[in-house]
């Protein structure tokens, strides 16, 4: 009985390709399920076989190809971390030369003041913003992308993430840490 | 998966073992996300705390020395002996870094959190964040 329910179901499997596949393979496994097998995992695991990462002509079979993807996705955290880091110091740089203008104004009893403005700000079509603009759509691209592989719920993939966050904030935070909140002090 | 909002009293959150059936193990879950969204917030402003607490008792004179071996040639793995400020400069970012680490993937885990699409935890994430916020950012700008 079991056997001939299990034919029919690979039958119907061959000849119905809009159907999604994987209600068939729930039906027919041998351990029943009381709802859906969900394609997409929901708790945290540690495997590398059938691993697909973003894109999808992008899965991982082998343990070779999962310690490529975690070197890979480390590095992307990383770069990550650094992009941060450049787009502060960017705007720093970008702003300091127009941050104080003085100018004359006259006071009580007919003194001369230097009163000084602060202005941090960025024209509008001025390289530095169209730069921080180009930089923020790719942070915001790569931030993404990493709450995708951390989505994945694979363990190494997830340790990738973590590791490369932290390598990189400490490797590019360290000469930030130091420098800028140095300027911060004197102002 | 559910792609929208339910009320529920079953979820699986993030882990295999943390399995809610009941009302009882879902309000004990939502007081763990809560205080896992207010640790996050503590987090943000701890890391600030630190380093101007940092900055504040390393002299001067030694964060400019910082800037000049920042800037000389930085291929010297067997420099002369590190001194005790620089020890203690470089412990003080290695522990940034450690909880540079803890909030990414507190971080993460609040998301995936509300990925569940439960919206008790949601609500759980939202309340914790803004508890967190309040208790925790006053102390910010306190010296």
């Amino acid at each position: 009985m079991d056997h001939s329910h299990h034919m029919g179901m690979s039958t119907m499997d061959h000849n119905s390709t809009m159907s999604p596949s994987h209600h068939h393979t729930t039906t027919s496994a041998s351990h029943s399920h009381d709802h859906m097998m969900m394609m997409m995992p929901m708790t945290f695991y540690f495997g590398f076989k059938n691993v697909e990462l973003l894109f999808s002509g992008l899965v991982i079979n082998t343990a070779g190809e999962m310690a490529g993807a975690f070197v890979a996705v480390f590095l992307l955290a990383m770069f990550y971390e650094g992009l941060k880091i450049a787009r502060e110091s960017l705007l720093r740089k970008s702003q300091v030369s127009i941050r104080y203008n003085s100018m004359p104004v006259p006071g009580p009893n007919g003194t001369i003041l230097m009163e000084t403005h602060k202005t941090v700000g960025q024209q509008m079509l001025s390289f530095p913003h169209l730069l921080q603009t180009v930089l923020h759509i790719i942070q915001v691209v790569i931030s993404y992308f990493l709450m995708l592989i951390f989505m994945t719920y694979n363990g190494y993939l997830c340790i990738a993430v973590a590791a490369g966050a932290g390598t990189g904030y400490f490797l590019f935070s360290w000469k930030k840490a130091v420098v800028v909140d140095i300027t911060e002090h004197c102002h | 998966m559910a792609m929208h909002f339910i009320f529920s009293d079953e979820v699986v959150l993030l882990f295999d073992f943390w399995k809610v059936h009941s009302p009882t193990g879902m309000a004990l879950s939502v007081l763990v996300v809560l205080l896992l969204a207010v640790l996050f917030e503590s987090i943000k402003v701890g890391k600030v705390r630190l380093l101007h607490q940092a900055l504040a008792s390393l002299p001067i004179p030694t964060s400019q020395q910082l800037i000049e071996e920042t800037d000389q040639d930085s291929s010297n793995s067997d420099s002369p002996p590190v001194s005790r400020s620089h020890l203690r400069w470089f412990l003080c970012h290695f522990g940034q870094s450690l909880l540079h680490v803890t909030q990414v993937v507190i971080g993460y885990f609040m998301m995936l959190a509300v990925m569940s699409y439960n919206t008790w935890i949601f609500f759980g994430v939202v309340l914790g964040s803004g508890v967190g916020y309040y208790l925790a950012y006053p102390l910010l700008s306190m010296t």
